[in-house]
């Protein structure tokens, strides 16, 4: 062991022993959270783990910046292991892998160290080049966090220029040093051979070890004071993720309402989870979420990109105090970006909060749930349940909601609706048709094989009323025996849910669940998402557990059986611009149903896709209580819906939700268009035989 | 023999409409307890006493002038306190009001004084024995209430223009009244703002006249101003999609999202009447719709509908509603 | 302020009513009861104005039977401090009564203000707010759309038919409230929880006799289906004339 070795083992120890106390304080952190059970289901979060994390399946969903990444990260897993070896022989001179592995194995890792560092090289020149040439809206940010950015990834340029170079001045004092895998470092090695001496080229290979090596432990160390934190939190993030599972997809979570608490939902950071915390760690801000939210697309204040940043700003103000840790030096970390939110003292940090400090009522209420940005994000961030939680703290602790969500609330609470529409005229659209009710059947001593949910839209809502009969003419026709609820249906909670009213939302519930119990109801047929997606996925939370089939995916079963009576499949070619329902498509993955449907029943008809389409669709804008609220800032989410359908220049639009129904109809009657636009049930009914 | 006192209410000097109604409402009491008479106080500022024999002409007996600087305004407890007394010294069977601002305040007030029993916004009445009995809306006039009062006097108010008006001419006798000063604290009027200055707010407004997006531009407005003014004192509203898109101020906007409305009279003007609209409206008494296009919903819960260009028939409208009320 | 506010429970507005086999009342199966609409105004001008004036007590008042206590339960969760139940079988029609049975209960509260709503949805009367304040000998505005209070003095704004008084009166008064004072807040799930452990009084209601009765309750006749009365401006002469003679609005 020279000197020099003793010199680095010393830095190597300062270096890991500082970069273990800021994980030991990230760590203390995320303890101040809530609890939250994320250990079940392994073999399903480590699957998620290989296919977002290691297979970067969400990063390749960006086909310029999604290569890229790859090939940085492909690239750093792959030297990682070269790192290690260099850190190890910077204390034994005398240690290389070489010795541990089989010949073929370490000609293949010596040559991949040599390649990726190369790729790597490009890839990072790429990423510079488009930061500060192409500037890509979604990566607008502040100063603050341009310069991390730009210093994380010249870090990058740097540690692989250190390594080519080091490897490069080596092989040229010493040419057999390396084999001959290393093809990069021998080219540059010869070149440098012709310019100067061995000795020369040896000093130089111990500055760019050196510079190499500290590069290294910089860069262990500069991480937890930057967002590319990412790189040591992201694939634990993946794995604790519920994003894509395990569990119900985008079902948001009970909460235990008899609890003595002082505070409903989250005004603050240590009313999160743990986990909500964890992906303020794991944020790069990348702003694929921002650039896919149909808020921020027109013109709201709403940025689930902001939303993330600002719950790990605020951990890192208020976490401190709360921990009482006396690491003040590293109190700054991460905390960059919002100023004037750096308090001096302790009374000041607690005077801040999570909600109205960095995030306003404003943005909360912006959110349509779609859960675009949740699909979108590379690394599993759940951005959405945190806005839904700050929802519920809004709506349960505060009562502070738009004055317009009132009568909503007031409604769904006396009528069982959200428009306050008496229950007695719930079955009004079956006037003439003869459709039986639950009550009815039972008093004949019969069972229906299917309940027919009509939902809220579908019972008063008078276009939506025309779904509800084209539907019931399809179940006629194909001699379904089903029966609806009528007066007896009432909202399941599902738009008081959203809008963060858990409490008004568990009273419908379960008195939805009731009444489905009280007649036995094992099937259910709805042609609304949010019925669906309600009573399939969150009623099982109190114990509701049926089979709920949203009527696209019913109707396909009955076309697919040929059990639907279609006229001659003659007719006019229809150009259609089919437009994804949130809660159907990225709720519930249910894409293709809907399509097929249309197709089967109208074998002409010619399905042209928006640009945004399937998992990427753009909210109609009704979503997450929005359908209720006034929208004042910036362009109408419809309108810019509609104006991407009309623009396709299909003849006809078709939904399969009775809300994108009216946002889109609205849309086009704002836009001066005469383009009609159907539900997917009235598309097929129209092909019924007479 | 049984008398009706009956309370001819007034403003800015002269006898409202809704007085000459109570007189006929309260004629058709006298008659039905066995054809007594009819006395009517007509309450107001020093000279108010000439437009007595008006009240004559709709079936008064005897008008009992009771003039007083206090009276050009309303002066609740004083008018409570003289009313009440008059009705005890003159045993009467009856005082009967109108159903208006006024005789909301000052019906209770008089039952109470007299502890007489009190029967309000009544549309029809009649006698029999020592009942009388009164049919009266209730539940936002999803029910009619049939009631029996018992004892005397009572105390009734009627609706306005549930009872017509009807001519009855009598020579009726001029009595004076002196006013009762009221007695412990009292409510000051500070101010009386008369209309005209700005629309009634769209809550209170009982004619509110709205517009949709077939007004196609928002200039075109002016022509639904011009119907409200034609209405007299009505309030202009719109739907979402014309606030949303900025040609009127959000405040103005009835439906879900914004003001849920019951007048006795809405016109909806280019409306299509989306659930959302008809959520804040469908309870208005009287529904008038005007539409283009005659599959739209708004026709399903008009009382009366017209189907043609907004544009068009507006004006029309507008000349046809002034010629009405001018002429009444 | 000490404030109390008297109020009544009815079923909402928007159901479809039927008369029940009695004929004298209305068939309550299925009917969703709640604070009447006016009352919660007046709840929420009291709390406005003890909240404004920095402190005080507000009360509520209800007559009837047990279950108007989750009505009072509703008000506290709301912010008011305490509630009264005056037990009754059933809120006469007899709005002098009620008022003698509230003007009993009142007197000796030694109240501020004392709060109404205009009328209450049911029975549509607007008697007993005013009735009260009468037996009670204390000034009163009747449908105030405006309130506040600066000292020992109220003022009021209140609608007349195409006009409006503005109005000024000495404290303690009565005041029935009409909609544009305040939209009643909605209570959060911490003052539902609150609610619960605040105290409420039941105590029986001193009913005067009641000299009105219902002798027969019956649904107005069917609104005639909406029609088209025709097309374009040659229309326009028809519905002046069904405005004037059959609505009645003109």
């Amino acid at each position: 062991m020279t000197a020099g070795n003793i010199v680095f083992l010393f830095i190597l120890i300062v270096a890991v022993g500082f970069f273990s106390l800021n994980v030991q304080r990230l760590v203390s952190y995320l303890q101040i959270g809530h609890p939250d059970a994320r250990t079940g289901h392994p073999f399903t979060r480590l699957r998620n783990v290989f296919e977002i994390g290691i297979a970067q399946k969400k990063i390749f969903r960006d086909p310029v910046a999604g290569p890229m990444h790859a090939l940085i990260f492909w690239g750093f897993m792959v030297l990682t292991a070269g790192t290690l070896e260099i850190l190890i022989a910077g204390v034994y001179p005398a240690f290389s892998f070489e010795a541990l592995l089989p010949k073929t194995i370490y000609t293949v890792y010596s040559a991949s160290q040599d390649m990726f560092a190369v790729v790597v090289l490009a890839a990072v020149s790429f990423a510079l080049y488009r930061r500060m040439v192409l500037h890509p809206r979604r990566l607008d940010g502040d100063d603050l966090e341009h310069t991390d950015a730009l210093i994380i990834l010249s870090m990058i340029a740097g540690l692989m220029i250190t390594l080519l170079l080091s490897n490069a001045f080596m092989l040229a004092a010493f040419p057999q040093a390396m084999g001959p895998e290393k093809v990069v470092s021998h080219q540059l090695g010869s070149a440098f051979a012709h310019m100067m001496d061995p000795r020369t080229a040896l000093a130089r290979y111990h500055i760019f070890w050196w510079a190499h090596a500290l590069l290294i432990l910089a860069f262990l160390n500069y991480l937890p004071y930057s967002k590319h934190l990412h790189v040591i939190t992201s694939l634990i993030n993946v794995y604790f993720s519920n994003t894509s599972g395990p569990g119900v997809k985008g079902a948001m979570r009970s909460m235990d309402l008899e609890a003595d608490v002082e505070s409903f939902g989250a005004s603050d950071v240590e009313q999160l989870s743990w986990k909500n915390l964890l992906d303020g760690y794991s944020c790069t801000e990348c702003g694929r979420c921002t650039a896919a939210c149909p808020a921020n697309i027109t013109g709201k204040l709403l940025s689930p990109r902001k939303i993330v940043i600002n719950t790990r700003q605020r951990l890192m103000e208020k976490a401190p105090v709360m921990t009482g840790d006396r690491m003040d030096f590293m109190r700054p970390a991460l905390s960059h970006g919002v100023e004037s939110y750096e308090a001096a003292t302790s009374d000041e940090v607690l005077g801040h909060r999570l909600l109205d400090s960095y995030i306003t009522e404003e943005e909360l209420w912006a959110c349509t749930s779609c859960r675009a940005c949740v699909v979108e994000c590379p690394v599993s961030i759940d951005q959405l349940d945190i806005i839904n939680e700050m929802r519920r703290n809004l709506v349960l602790t505060e009562s502070r909601f738009p004055a317009e969500l009132q009568p909503v609330f007031e409604s769904l609470e006396r009528n069982g609706s959200p428009w306050a529409f008496s229950a007695a005229d719930r079955a009004g659209w079956t006037e003439g048709l003869d459709i039986p009710t639950m009550a009815q059947m039972r008093e004949r001593g019969e069972k229906p094989d299917i309940l027919f949910w009509v939902g809220c839209m579908g019972s008063f809502d008078d276009r939506a009323k025309k779904i509800t009969v084209a539907f019931a003419h399809i179940l006629r026709a194909c001699g379904i025996n089903f029966a609806i609820l009528g007066q007896e249906e009432a909202c399941h909670g599902d738009p008081a849910r959203r809008m963060g009213n858990e409490y008004l939302y568990q009273i419908l519930a379960k008195n939805t669940i009731e009444t489905l119990d009280r007649y036995e109801v094992t099937t259910i047929v709805t042609h609304c998402p949010h019925c669906f997606h309600q009573m399939g996925n969150e009623l099982p939370q109190f114990g509701g557990n049926y089979e709920v089939i949203h009527h696209s995916t019913y109707i396909e079963r009955l076309l697919q059986d040929a059990r639907v009576p279609l006229r001659s499949a003659e007719g006019q070619k229809l150009t259609v611009a089919y437009h994804d329902s949130c809660y159907l498509g990225r709720y519930n993955d249910v894409y293709d149903a809907p399509r097929q449907a249309m197709k089967r029943a109208l074998p002409v008809i010619e399905l042209i896709e928006a640009p945004r389409t399937k998992d990427r669709g753009l909210c109609c804008g009704a979503g997450g209580g929005r359908m209720f609220m006034e929208e004042n800032t910036g362009k109408r989410i419809n309108a810019e819906r509609t104006e991407e359908l009309l623009a396709t220049g299909a003849a006809a639009l078709a939904v399969a939700c009775p809300f994108c129904m009216t946002m889109l109809t609205d849309g086009v009657k704002a836009n001066g268009s005469e383009v009609p636009v159907y539900d997917i049930s009235e598309i097929v009914a129209g092909q019924l035989q007479a | 023999m049984a008398n009706v006192l009956v309370f001819a209410e007034t403003r800015n000097g002269e006898i409202r409409k809704v007085a000459l109604e109570a007189v006929t409402a309260a004629r058709k009491l006298a008659d039905a307890t066995g054809g007594g008479e009819v006395h009517a106080v007509l309450a107001g500022p020093p000279g108010i006493g000439e437009k007595a024999p008006l009240l004559g002409t709709y079936g008064a007996d005897v008008v009992l002038v009771s003039e007083s600087a206090d009276f050009a305004r309303f002066a609740r407890e004083s008018l409570a306190a003289t009313m009440a007394e008059r009705a005890r010294s003159g045993g009467y069977r009856a005082v009967v009001l109108g159903f208006s601002a006024q005789g909301r305040d000052l019906g209770p007030r008089v039952a109470a004084r007299l502890d007489a029993p009190i029967a309000t916004d009544v549309i029809d009445l009649s006698a029999a024995g020592d009942t009388i009995t009164v049919k009266h809306p209730a539940y936002a006039n999803k029910v009619i209430m049939t009631l029996a009062i018992s004892g005397s006097p009572v105390v009734i108010s009627v609706r306005p223009s549930a009872f017509t008006a009807v001519q009855a001419p009598k020579a009726a006798r001029v009595d004076t009244l002196v006013p009762v000063a009221a007695q412990g604290a009292t409510v000051t009027v500070v101010d009386v703002k008369e209309g005209a200055k700005g629309r009634p707010d769209l809550g209170e407004a009982s004619i509110i006249v709205s517009g949709g997006r077939g007004l196609k531009a928002p200039e075109n407005f002016k022509l639904v101003e011009a119907l409200a003014d034609a209405f007299g004192n009505a309030a202009v509203g719109a739907t979402r999609a014309v606030t949303d898109d900025g040609w009127r101020p959000h405040s103005d906007q009835i439906g879900q999202t914004g003001r849920q409305v019951s007048p006795d009279l809405y016109v909806a003007l280019g409306i299509s009447g989306a659930i959302q609209h008809l959520a804040g409206m469908r309870t208005s008494r009287t529904i008038v719709a005007i539409n283009k296009d005659k599959e739209a919903p708004i026709f399903k819960v008009a009382d009366y509908g017209i189907v043609g260009d907004v544009i068009e028939i507006l004006p029309v409208l507008t000349a046809a509603v002034k010629a009405a009320r001018e002429g009444h | 302020m000490k404030i109390a506010v008297c109020m009544k429970r009815t079923p909402d507005s928007e159901s479809r009513f039927k008369i029940a086999a009695s004929s004298t009342a209305i068939d309550e199966t299925g009917l969703k009861f709640d604070m009447d609409d006016f009352a919660g105004y007046a709840v929420e001008a009291a709390l406005q104005l003890n909240e404004k004036a920095g402190g005080g007590e507000t009360v509520v008042y209800a007559v009837g039977p047990d279950n108007v206590q989750e009505t009072l339960r509703k008000a506290m969760s709301m912010g008011v401090d305490r509630a009264v139940h005056l037990k009754a079988d059933a809120v006469p029609v007899d709005g002098i009564a009620v008022a003698k049975a509230l003007a009993a209960e009142l007197k000796t509260g030694g109240y501020d203000l004392i709060l109404f709503g205009k009328h209450a949805f049911d029975s549509s009367a607007g008697v007993v707010g005013t009735a009260t304040a009468e037996l009670l000998g204390l000034p009163c505005i009747t449908a105030a759309s405006q309130l506040s209070v600066d000292g020992g003095t109220g003022s009021a704004r209140r609608e007349l038919e195409g006009a409006a008084e503005i109005l000024s009166f000495p404290l303690p008064a009565v005041v029935t409230i009409d909609e544009g004072v305040a939209r009643p807040r909605y209570p959060s799930l911490k003052g539902i929880m609150a609610a619960k452990k605040k105290p409420m009084e039941t105590k029986p209601a001193q009913l005067g006799s009641a000299r009105v009765t219902i002798q027969k309750m019956e649904l107005p006749p069917e609104r005639p289906a909406g029609r088209i009365i025709g097309e374009g401006s040659a229309a326009v002469p028809e519905l002046v004339k069904l405005l004037q003679n059959e609505a009645k609005v003109l």
